[in-house]
This record gives C-alpha cells, sequence and structure tokens, in this order.
C-alpha cells in the first residue's frame, strides 16, 4: 500500500477528513506527521530564509519529519476555492518551495485548485492527482465525491454542534459548559494558528482553564460568513477571508465578551485582514478586541500575561454592566 | 475635482502630461521625502510593506495638498496591492479627509478599457479622440524618460568624472517634463542623446554588469532602494534591468491582450523551480536568475520586507543549477543607507574576483 505523507500544518487543519478520505478511497494509506515539536520548527526554520513566515517554517518541519515514513507527500497549490478571488503566495509556492530546499523531500503530490478557472479544470487535477493510484476514472470521481461529502459533514458537525477543530479531533476534550463560563471569547485567525498548540503555546486551552468559552469561526456556516465579509468589505479578495473578516466581523456584532485576533509576525494577508477587523472594532466601541502576534520567539510568559490581563478586563466588565 | 496620483519613480510626469492635455485639475504630491515615509509608517498597519507605507504617504500629502480623487493602482495580482486601497480608504476616513476619494486603477482586471473609462469619466467626458491623443502622448513622454534611465545604467559605469551622466538625467527628465507638445520632446530626446553621447568616457574598461530585479515597486522607486542603481554606478557597475515602466504598460496593456507575453520567456525558465505563478514578481525573479546566469555578472534581488512572493523566490534561488551570485535586499523604513553600501561594496569585490578567475581559468586552458 503507497503510503502518502499529509503534514500536520497549514490547510490540512481545514481539509484532513477530506483527504484522509480521498487517499483511503483510492486504497493508499494517509500517515500523518506528529503534532509540532520545537524540534519540527527549528528543522523546518534551518531550511529557509529568516523572513520566511512561521506556519511556511512549522510545514517545512513536519515535511521533514515525514522524510523517511512515506512513499509521495501530499502539497496541493490552493490558488481559489471559488471565484474571483486569490490565496496567499505561500500557499502557490509550496510545493517548488519545498522541492528546493528539501531535496531529499519523497516525490510531492501536487494538485492545483484553482475554481476561477473553471470546473473542467478542477476535475482534470483530481484526475492527475488520482492517476497516481488508479487508471479508474470512475473509481477517482468516486474517491472525490466521498471526500467531498466527508468535509460537508465535517463542516457542518462543527456548526450544528458549536466545537472547536481540537474538539473534533479528539473526542475526549469536551466543550467547556456554555451555563458555567463566565466569558465567550471569538478566537479569529486561520485553523493553523488556532491549532497548533506549540505555535500558539495551548491559547484554547488556557482560555477554557480560565472559564471561558471559545467559539471560532468554524462554528458558523458559510453563508453567515460570506454575509459578514460582503457588510465589511464588499466583494472577498482573498481565498480565507471568511476566517479572519468574516468571523470577525460576525462576532464584533454578536453577544461574544471580548474577540482575539491571531496573527503569524509577517504574514501579509493577515496584516490587512486584521487591520481590517481591528478597525470595526474600533468603530464599533462594543467588544473588545485583543491582537496577538506569533512568532518564532514568541515567550510564553509573555502571551499568557496578556491573555490574563485581556480576560480580567472582561470579567470585570461583565460584572460592571 | 482635483486629481492626484502616488509617486513611483517619474511616473508622475507622463499622468502629469495626461492631466494637462485632458484640461482636468490636477496636484502632483510632494516628492517622496523622509516625511512621506514616516507619515505611511504612522498610520499603516505594522505588519504591511513599504510600496504600501510609500503610497499611503504619498496619499495623504496628496490630501493635504487639495487632492479629493486619488488613482491608485489596484488588482488581482496575488499579492496584497489589490486589497491597499480597501485600508487607504479607511487611513483617510480615519484622519479626517472625509470627501477625498480613491479610484481604484484596474492593472490586472479590464486593463486597458477600464484605464480609459476611469479617466473619461474623471475628464468630465472628453472625446475619446482627446483622450487616445493624450494617452498617446502621456507614453511618449515615458518612453523618452526610460531612453533617458537607460542610457545613465549604460554611461554611469564609465564616465570619467562621477556625477556626469545624473547630471545629464536630471537636464533630461527637466526637459521631457517641460514638453508641450510631440515637437518639443522630440527635440529634447535629441537632446539629451547629444548630450549622453559626449559625456567623456574612460578608455579600454568592461564594467561589471549587475542584473537588478524583484518586486516592480521596489525596483522603479529611487526612494525605496536608496537609489541602488546611482550607488552600484558609483562603484563603476553597469546596471541593466528588465523591468520600465514603458515595457510594462506596452505589454500589460497592448500587447497581453493580443496574446503576445514578454514574460513567457522568464516564465519557461523559472519553470523547472518554480511551476504557476505565486504573485508579485516571485515567478519573473526566478526566471531572471535563470535566464541571465551568463549575461550578468551578478544580480541584486529587491523585494520588500515581508513580501510573500519575494520571499518565496529567494528560498527557491539558492536550489537551481544556473549559478550566479545574487545578493537579495529587503526595503523597508528601518533601511539605513550605510549598511546597504557596505554589502554593495561587498557584492561588487566579489564579483570581480569572480571575474578575474574565471577569466584566469580560460587563460590557462589555452
Amino acid at each position: 500500500m503507497k503510503k502518502i505523507g499529509l503534514p500536520r500544518a497549514l490547510l490540512y487543519y481545514q481539509y484532513w477528513p477530506m483527504w484522509q478520505v480521498f487517499f483511503e478511497a483510492l486504497g493508499a494509506e494517509g500517515v500523518v506527521s506528529r503534532p509540532t515539536t520545537p524540534v519540527m520548527l527549528a528543522a523546518g526554520s534551518s531550511r529557509v530564509v529568516a523572513d520566511t513566515c512561521l506556519p511556511a517554517k512549522v510545514f517545512l518541519g513536519h515535511v521533514l519529519s515525514l522524510v523517511d515514513r512515506c512513499d509521495y507527500v501530499f502539497i496541493p497549490a490552493v490558488r481559489s476555492t471559488r471565484k474571483n478571488v486569490i490565496n496567499c503566495s505561500k500557499f502557490l509556492g509550496l510545493p517548488d518551495m519545498t522541492r528546493a530546499v528539501i531535496p531529499e523531500c519523497p516525490p510531492i503530490l501536487d494538485v492545483d485548485i484553482d475554481i476561477g478557472k473553471g470546473k473542467s479544470q478542477l476535475y482534470r487535477e483530481i484526475y492527475r492527482l488520482g492517476r497516481h493510484f488508479t487508471r479508474d476514472p470512475l473509481r477517482i470521481r468516486r474517491a472525490a465525491t466521498a471526500a467531498w461529502q466527508s468535509y460537508h459533514e465535517h463542516r457542518d458537525r462543527m456548526v450544528s454542534k458549536q466545537l472547536t477543530l481540537s474538539q473534533v479531533m479528539d473526542e475526549t476534550k469536551k466543550p467547556a459548559h456554555v451555563a458555567t463560563a463566565r466569558a465567550t471569547i471569538a478566537l479569529i485567525g486561520h485553523p493553523y494558528l488556532l491549532y497548533d498548540e506549540y505555535v500558539n503555546h495551548r491559547l484554547v486551552h488556557r482560555l477554557e482553564q480560565a472559564g471561558c468559552r471559545v467559539v471560532t469561526s468554524e462554528m458558523l456556516a458559510p453563508s453567515a460568513l460570506s454575509s459578514a465579509v460582503t457588510r465589511l468589505v464588499g466583494k472577498p479578495y482573498w481565498t480565507y477571508e471568511d476566517e479572519i473578516v468574516g468571523a470577525g466581523e460576525h462576532y464584533l456584532g454578536n453577544k461574544v465578551d471580548g474577540v482575539i485576533g491571531i496573527t503569524a509576525f509577517g504574514c501579509g494577508p493577515d496584516s490587512l485582514m486584521m487591520d481590517m477587523v481591528r478597525r470595526q472594532a474600533a468603530r464599533l466601541k462594543s467588544v473588545p478586541f485583543m491582537s496577538l502576534t506569533l512568532e518564532e520567539h514568541t515567550a510564553e510568559a509573555g502571551l499568557v500575561t496578556r491573555l490574563e490581563a485581556f480576560t480580567d478586563m472582561l470579567h470585570r466588565r461583565k460584572k460592571e454592566s | 475635482m482635483r486629481i492626484s496620483l502616488p509617486h513611483m519613480g517619474k511616473l508622475y510626469i507622463p499622468f502629469k502630461a495626461l492631466f494637462e492635455r485632458l484640461d482636468v485639475d490636477y496636484v502632483i504630491p510632494p516628492a517622496t521625502s523622509q516625511r512621506t515615509l514616516s507619515l505611511g509608517a504612522k498610520y499603516s498597519p505594522e505588519g504591511l510593506c513599504v510600496p504600501f507605507k510609500l503610497t499611503t504617504g504619498n496619499i495623504i500629502e496628496a490630501a493635504e495638498s487639495g487632492a479629493d480623487t486619488i488613482l491608485m493602482p489596484a488588482g488581482n495580482g496575488i499579492c496584497r496591492l489589490g486589497y491597499y486601497v480597501n485600508i487607504q480608504q479607511q487611513i483617510l476616513q480615519d484622519l479626517g479627509f472625509n470627501n477625498v476619494k480613491i479610484v481604484k486603477v484596474g492593472v490586472s482586471d479590464d486593463k486597458l478599457s477600464g484605464l480609459f473609462r476611469t479617466v473619461k469619466r474623471l475628464a468630465n467626458n472628453a472625446s475619446w479622440f482627446d483622450i487616445i491623443s493624450a494617452f498617446r502622448f502621456g507614453l511618449q513622454k515615458l518612453n523618452a524618460l526610460d531612453e533617458a534611465e537607460r542610457s545613465t545604467q549604460r554611461m554611469r559605469a564609465v564616465e570619467k568624472v562621477k556625477g556626469t551622466a545624473n547630471q545629464v538625467l536630471a537636464g533630461a527628465v527637466k526637459a521631457v517634463d517641460a514638453a508641450k507638445d510631440d515637437r518639443e520632446l522630440k527635440a529634447a530626446k535629441r537632446d539629451y542623446a547629444a548630450q549622453f553621447e559626449s559625456i567623456p568616457q574612460k578608455k579600454n574598461v568592461r564594467p561589471l554588469i549587475v542584473g537588478i530585479m524583484g518586486e516592480f515597486y521596489v525596483v522603479l522607486e529611487p526612494f525605496s532602494n536608496f537609489d541602488i542603481e546611482n550607488e552600484l554606478g558609483k562603484l563603476g557597475v553597469e546596471v541593466k534591468r528588465t523591468t520600465f515602466v514603458s515595457e510594462w504598460t506596452k505589454f500589460n496593456y497592448f500587447l497581453n491582450p493580443l496574446g503576445v507575453d514578454e514574460k513567457e520567456r522568464l516564465h519557461r525558465a523559472a519553470s523547472p523551480y518554480l511551476k504557476r505563478d505565486i504573485g508579485g514578481e516571485g515567478w519573473e525573479s526566478v526566471g531572471e536568475k535563470v535566464m541571465h546566469h551568463r549575461q550578468y555578472d551578478g544580480l541584486v534581488h529587491l523585494a520588500p520586507f515581508t513580501c510573500m512572493p519575494e520571499i518565496i523566490a529567494s528560498n527557491i534561488m539558492p536550489s537551481t543549477k544556473e549559478n550566479i551570485p545574487v545578493l537579495t535586499v529587503l526595503c523597508d523604513e528601518q533601511m539605513g543607507k550605510a549598511g546597504l553600501i557596505t554589502r554593495l561594496e561587498a557584492f561588487v569585490d566579489l564579483l570581480a574576483r569572480r571575474r578575474r578567475t574565471k577569466y584566469n581559468d580560460s587563460e590557462r586552458k589555452h
């Protein structure tokens, strides 16, 4: 059985059910790298120029940890998931960059996801990917359909049961009870920052320990997100604008006690999108907003202090009102 | 209504000609200065790139000088450029310039027709004939300026007295700017061509050739890169670059829609290492390295700090088998001139030694 390496980084957090189902249906086995460790990050950042963003360094660390464990590494180049939007260049350059900086990497399965080019092009790309495992187009089609369905079931489940991704991935983690929560905090950011516990110093866990209920963009229906984007900026520009601008605008106007925006240092799209959310928060003056920037040198103590100050402020604010 | 636009190199000159021909009220913001940068850095989100900060500074200064309509490029370029206007408009509002509107000028979507329509709307519905003839005149000025720049790049390396070529360039820019019609423009062109030719040159020198490439704005705006071409010229290096606004306009607005793509050669060269467009000029940067590794002695790769496409490119470039020294220079508001010059001197020394060894090696073989 062919082993496909799936680095637990970047888009994995969004699409893992889809990828797993697709490769399994084609008779391959998905090998997922273990959660991020300091060694992985150090290995990843040793390969690239210093300016490369944290998520990309983490990603390369995961690929390095998979080098001896699989026959292929799956690295999609996602340009757009709907018409007339574009994605950050790191997603487009990822397969080629990985090949350049990790020469020992097993063959890379890259697939161009660009809805802007039309459906037939997308189907052709999926077929090109499936061809590595079977020559039967019907089987590839069935695998793709099953993958698509599993993705939607996964998304629906997160929306209907109000689960964070870590709760979906690990059934033992129970959501904090709504009634007992002292405050509800919305975390705005890309899933690869919110759910990578090493990178964000167990942010979600810490907030839950402090008696807060955490809500994220995954708990919102896609329609709610896109209408929020339209309200704030009109036509979306980035592929993952929903996660930041959509969720930010939605939660700022919807009965949460505080909003925390998480970005990686030097992130291009986020530098603009988070600023949009920040400005909106400043304009509305209804919900406190804090922005946290993560990078390799982020010290845990500093992060914890800021979180404590923020949650304390929220609790006091609630008591007073 | 009073139109303005942010600076990029000498781009204001052709636009000035365009506005004057169409009888539109306009104001050119003060030349990009330290104040522009400080204003931009102060009001921009911290993680943004230097093109955003400088254009924001220009826009604020334009608003201060009384402009109420500001042209700003925008389009789906995979980089942040397409999102600039959204934030810049809000920055202006927060500063109290409520009646200043930023107009997006398409650089990728509907291109020429969109640009024409925008200008027609702003020019009180001038006739198409006037618009096209004004455009043509603006383009000619643009070509004349770029021609002068090319000559300067060549002459700086070989001039006997340092600074002569720069003086001629300054005169040429002034003359092109002042030209009122085709006849005067032609005279100005003839004039500066003769002046460039008469610059006293050193004999028997074969200057090092360094290619300048990278992100469009920092390559073309001397303020953002400490006029790196001039610094290289002072070190006796001939600078070459493929990015010129006139070239870009020619292809982007006129030839690309007809299916002629000047970048295709660069893309083909890059494709063994980078297969797809990653936005900005990332793909072209890799292509330049692959394509010019024989013609040039070295390459200077200019990129704004936190520019995603160029970071990807600079990660990919070391792995190409085509071997040519590349110096990546990141531009931002923290950059210091002395540091840059030291790096350039070291780089040029390296290139000179490399050429000497190459020359000696080939001598020995004979």
